[in-house]
């Protein structure tokens, strides 16, 4: 007798039949992150970070849910606006009523004018140089707020969007919680943050007063789970609804055959350039430069990576984003006269080129079948392969003779081509950012498409950049690859799931899991 | 026992001294920059820079020294370089899982390693010898991430006995307990064959030995010979191997936290050195010599209750 009791408490304990039923909507969402980056609107950078900024906040005008692109923005805390004719001068008309999280009170013109300067002071923002443009930010009454450009900028919404700098946070949270802000982050989206256990997982509950409507999810949980295998099975297991997917076209083929199981591709794209250093020999030689670029065959790149998840580069920009031009033709894979150019440049038996490569597997796969066909004409690409960390801060010190970066940025050229070409972000300066390619080829016209107020001249000087950076070959680009994210059945976004600019999925008052 | 314990805990201070040196030179030496990881990869140079004054890597190296080795001294962890947050929270967050899943893993280690090594020594070339030599190779060598995915597919995945995702559901304790069975095993699993191996080497060279021969001989049921008079006398070598290993098992535990996606002491050291958080590795390394020092000091005493003659040595 005894005997059986003991079983049959291990039996329930084994089966866990004692799982309460509850009638709480529960979405978890799987990442492929050990910890958080930044939670901080401001600071989050990182791939981990951008969907639940997403989640918690909102800006002027937003992403419409499911797209990455800018034509289709579309209202959110402000219900209208206009711009003056030289469009300078920008008016924002707030909606009315809208709640921050917990008892921090209304939403009002003074803190969409803090949030926004916070944006643009570099000492609390990582997005400051979005906002050079600006001249001025004020308040004209609580619910209008004007924004003053010394400059007419690309894309204004873009910067008040609900994206990077754009989000708005509480103005009295902010100050209140000071340092603490990016754990304890305040905002008006629909959801709001209640725990953060570090290495484990976020919580988020609804926001019963989101002015889009309550939530009809309850609560989200975001897990960590860096280990592929473990996610991909939790996933299996069911314990996970939503998980980050892995950009592989094994994986891809291997989760549309489940059952219940919705796999979706979506831009934006990261392009991953090779960013060749013009100032380190032998690639100060524009001939090895340009032998590069003929030697690098990406439709077999695009092989390697698998059609479903990859595909090949137009530009040095990656496809979809304001100003990309494929007419700025790239050079076509061609060994023999990648032979030839090495021959004239007095390398006839090859040339080596000394790299810094990071061991992050994805990355140094890539990488490899770069080596190998660069190998074929007689260039041997030499990796002294580091930790991903490491590999940061040394590429940042132009330590490395060629370097292989891949992104995806704010979808418009401009912030691409600053970031990556033009010659004040080159590295080691103090106006750094990521050039590592020391080019400065381009400046004067994306300098002049920057301040642009023609959007057919701009995206004119967009193209001649474009071509004379591919022409020089500050970078070869190798491919582009899509976000992957799966889903089950039973969660229902409320949208057509076809970009994601926060990198992830937005969870918005219309998500239902069922 | 007291003055003992004390004598060991304050030569246990130089251990912790030079501890701390090599990890702060290390951390420094090893390139990588912490501001990477706070302000991403968008921020200009400038930007990091003036992250670096504030949060004091600017500073000569010796002044860092002094300023990290003073906090130490006042019992002070400090805050993490990237979420701020004081160290000591983030520590304690995460100890009770590290404690536990050691503990469980200890439990199955000696529960399932002992008599298995017992009854391999008993039957010697015997088919429980065989199956305890191949199980306890398989055990030292089969990688930690390899057989936590086989377990998590059999038990997690196809049977459902068991979550994959370990923390899910902390707060309930019957579901705690059910999320560590897997973990436990995994990280006992190496165990096991440690001490399978040890003992069973023990009891063999403990059965050759004259007063076992004389306790048959005088007629005792072979059963307590075994376990009262040989087995008692392989205790000390037993409790070695475990103490060394309870050390080592927070460092080791790592794999297996990873894969059962549980949080603890070896994920955020790994978390902390991928973010290059000076602080946060600081702190954690402090913790993990304290607690191997203390693991030592607890295998030391445990000699004393095993073995008589420590005790009055």
């Amino acid at each position: 007798m005894k005997r059986h009791i003991i079983a049959a408490t291990a039996a329930a304990f084994l089966m866990g039949v004692a799982l309460p039923a509850s009638a709480e909507s529960v979405l978890t969402v799987g990442m492929a992150a050990a910890d958080i980056g930044q939670l901080d609107p401001h600071r989050a950078t990182t791939t981990q970070d951008k969907p639940v900024v997403s989640w918690m906040f909102n800006g002027l005008v937003r992403f419409k849910p499911g797209s990455s692109s800018l034509e289709e923005l579309e209202p959110d805390l402000a219900e209208s606006w206009d711009k003056s004719a030289d469009g300078l001068t920008w008016t924002f008309k707030l909606r009315k009523g809208v709640k921050f999280h917990g008892d921090w009170g209304e939403m009002t013109a003074d803190d969409v004018v803090y949030s926004l300067k916070r944006a643009a002071d570099s000492k609390t923002s990582s997005f400051a140089s979005d906002y050079a443009a600006v001249a001025a930010i004020e308040a004209v009454d609580p619910s209008t707020v004007k924004i003053v450009l010394k400059q007419p900028i690309p894309a204004l919404l873009g910067i008040v969007a609900n994206y990077h700098g754009g989000n708005i946070v509480s103005k009295k949270a902010a100050e209140a919680i000071g340092p603490d802000f990016k754990t304890k982050p305040v905002g008006t989206g629909p959801f709001a943050l209640v725990e953060y256990k570090s290495n484990e997982s976020l919580t988020f509950v609804a926001n019963k007063a989101y002015f889009r409507g309550a939530p009809k999810i309850d609560k989200i949980v975001y897990r960590f789970i860096p280990a592929d295998a473990s996610r991909d099975l939790a996933f299996t297991s069911g314990e996970l609804d939503v998980v980050y997917g892995r950009q592989d076209q094994r994986w891809v083929e291997r989760f549309k055959k489940e059952p219940n199981v919705v796999v979706e591709v979506v831009q934006p794209s990261e392009l991953s350039l090779f960013h060749l250093n013009r100032a380190m020999k032998p690639l100060d030689d524009l001939r090895v430069r340009q032998a590069i670029a003929y030697a690098v065959d990406s439709k077999q790149m695009v092989a390697f990576k698998g059609a479903a998840t990859a595909l090949p580069p137009v530009s040095v920009i990656p496809t979809g984003y304001l100003g990309t031009d494929e007419k700025a033709k790239l050079y076509p894979f061609d060994p023999a006269k990648a032979k030839a150019l090495l021959a004239e440049a007095g390398y006839p038996n090859g040339v080596a080129i000394k790299v810094l490569q990071t061991s992050l597997p994805t990355m140094l796969n890539s990488m490899q079948i770069l080596q190998a066909q660069l190998k074929t004409v007689g260039i041997d690409l030499q990796m002294e392969v580091v930790d991903h960390q490491s590999w940061h801060a040394q590429i940042r010190k132009d330590l490395s003779g060629a370097n292989y970066y891949s992104a995806a940025r704010f979808p418009v050229a401009d912030v691409y081509l600053k970031q990556f070409f033009h010659s004040s972000a080159t590295v080691l300066k103090p106006t750094a950012v990521t050039n590592f390619s020391h080019c400065d080829v381009a400046d004067k016209e994306i300098d002049e498409a920057s301040v642009a107020v023609d959007p057919v001249k701009q995206k004119e000087l967009w193209y001649i950049a474009q071509k004379k950076i591919i022409e020089d070959v500050c970078a070869v680009p190798l491919f582009e690859q899509l976000q992957v994210w799966a889903r089950h059945t039973n969660v229902d976004y409320g949208y057509q799931f076809k970009g994601a600019i926060h990198l992830g999925p937005v969870i918005t008052e219309a998500t239902t899991k069922k | 026992m007291l003055r003992f314990v004390i004598k060991r805990l304050i030569l246990a201070i130089p251990t912790l001294w030079a501890v701390l040196t090599t990890v702060f030179v290390l951390v420094r030496v090893v390139p990588g920059d912490p501001t990477i990881a706070i302000l991403g990869d968008q921020a200009s140079e400038g930007a990091r820079a003036e992250l670096r004054d504030k949060l004091g890597l600017s500073k000569p190296i010796l002044a860092q020294y002094v300023d990290f080795m003073s906090q130490i001294l006042t019992g002070d962890l400090g805050r993490s370089l990237s979420t701020n947050r004081p160290i000591a929270d983030d520590v304690l967050a995460v100890l009770p899982y590290t404690i536990e899943l050691t503990l469980a893993a200890l439990v199955v280690g000696t529960v399932l390693g002992v008599p298995l090594g017992v009854l391999a020594a008993k039957n010697r070339n015997g088919f429980a010898d065989w199956f305890a030599r191949i199980f306890s190779l398989a055990g030292v060598s089969f990688p930690a991430f390899v057989s936590g995915i086989l377990l998590l597919l059999v038990f997690a995945v196809e049977l459902r006995w068991f979550p994959v995702i370990s923390s899910a559901n902390a707060a309930d304790p019957v579901e705690r307990l059910r999320a560590l069975v897997l973990p436990a095993l995994n990280l006992g699993l190496l165990m096991v064959a440690y001490v399978t191996r040890v003992t069973r080497s023990g009891m063999l060279k403990a059965l050759s030995e004259d007063y076992v021969r004389t306790a048959r001989a005088k007629g005792l049921p072979y059963r307590t010979v075994v376990w009262r008079h040989a087995f008692r006398n392989v205790l000390v070598p037993i409790v070695t191997v475990v103490g060394l290993y309870l050390g080592v098992l927070i460092g080791n535990a790592v794999l297996t936290e990873i894969v059962f996606n549980r949080p603890g002491i070896g994920k955020l050291i790994v978390t902390a050195l991928n973010q290059r958080d000076y602080s946060l590795l600081q702190g954690l390394m402090v913790v993990s010599a304290f607690a191997i020092v203390l693991a030592n000091i607890l295998t030391d005493l445990t000699y004393g209750l095993v073995d008589p003659r420590v005790k009055t040595q």
